[in-house]
């Protein structure tokens, strides 16, 4: 269980007791990604590891950090969740099947699949409609929630992904990365809430840029021969 | 032979400076040897422009300027333009380079504070916060 963690001393407290609640035998790993706050003392007082950047790295730098963790202590399964409290761990055992039958590489926990209770804003949803979109048009396939950070991967996608991840925002072009690398993706229908505090990753300096770079990044990972 | 437009040997003379500030910055080991190379290629193009009229009469006539002091502008404005892409190439690099060394920091001291066994809980971790 890898929870990138930028700041998040006010959401952090929770998300780890209802993760020690609902998944009490599950490895987590908290990687503090730069935070000037209590983010790292407060996984620490809980007994959690802590993997600590010196300086702030982005949600994609922190996972990579927590895939290499992962298979360096042998684990075969890595799981993203937010800190902020946006997942519900008890979705967990859904988000796993699929992978522990075998069917998929990269299972993602989505708002979209099934008639959840999340709306998001607008100008997120046609950002989703878009990507999606994109993702359809490169691999075939229909992912609805490109953005979800609520995903498992299995040992051999976090072997090439703590080399080769995006550093940013590990979104659509991620995702058609792994599957023209012939990964399988599915998708989990998982309800997610409102953040329990702080800010998300997501901020509106950056929503200019977001579908600049990401479509760019879809575009280039296109252009790369598929290896 | 015509005589030198004030223009060309002010550029002429700044090219010359240049080229020998990049020198002695490389004498004094404040720049590598690698990012002087372009600098004084180009100071030394834009000194040879600016005291060879004849060869910057052609240049100006081929490329179509009407003075031949916009032709040394140009040129100028084309190697600044080419330095800042390859700044930004290498600014790419060093960032990527700077990412994946603060990852595996971070999980060096992981191991090294494991190593050194538990530490009691609330104590801060070590080298995190301050700056360097």
């Amino acid at each position: 269980m890898i929870l990138p963690a930028h700041n998040e001393e006010e959401s952090l407290p929770v998300t780890l007791d209802e993760l020690r609640r609902k998944a009490p035998d599950v490895a987590v790993l908290v990687v503090d990604d730069g935070s000037r706050d209590a983010t790292a003392r407060i996984a620490r007082e809980r007994g959690v590891p802590v993997v600590s950047h010196a300086v702030n790295l982005g949600v994609g730098g922190a996972l990579q950090t927590g895939f290499r963790w992962a298979l360096r202590h042998g684990y075969d399964i890595g799981v993203q969740l937010d800190a902020d409290g946006q997942h519900d761990p008890g979705h967990l055992h859904a988000l796993l099947a699929p992978i522990l039958r075998g069917e998929c590489d990269v299972s993602i926990g989505s708002r979209y699949v099934a008639r959840t209770g999340y709306r998001a804003p607008v100008a997120r949803r046609l950002g989703m409609v878009l990507f999606s979109g994109v993702v359809q048009l490169a691999v075939g396939q229909r992912i609805t929630d490109t953005t979800s950070g609520y995903r498992a991967y299995d040992r051999a996608v976090m072997e090439i992904c703590q080399y080769d991840f995006p550093k940013d925002f590990p979104d659509a072009p991620l995702l058609i990365d792994l599957a023209r690398r012939g990964f399988r993706l599915a998708e989990v229908p998982i309800e997610m809430r409102a953040r329990e505090a702080g800010r998300s990753f997501y901020t509106l300096g950056k929503s200019l840029y977001y579908p600049y770079k990401n479509l760019l990044a879809s575009l280039m990972v296109l252009l790369k021969r598929p290896g | 032979m015509e005589f030198l437009s004030r223009t060309q040997i002010i550029s002429a003379l700044a090219a010359v400076g240049l080229a020998l500030y990049v020198l002695d910055l490389v004498r004094r080991r404040r720049l590598s040897e690698e990012y002087s190379f372009l600098w004084v290629v180009a100071s030394a193009a834009v000194a040879i422009l600016g005291f060879s009229t004849p060869l910057l009469r052609a240049i100006t006539r081929t490329l179509g300027i009407l003075y031949e002091a916009s032709t040394v502008f140009f040129l100028g404005l084309a190697f600044a333009t080419a330095m800042l892409l390859y700044l930004s190439v290498k600014l790419s690099r060093l960032g990527q380079e700077n990412h994946a060394l603060t990852r595996e920091l971070a999980l060096l001291r992981f191991e090294l504070e494991e190593l050194r066994g538990a530490r009691p809980a609330g104590t801060p971790p070590a080298g995190g916060g301050g700056p360097a």
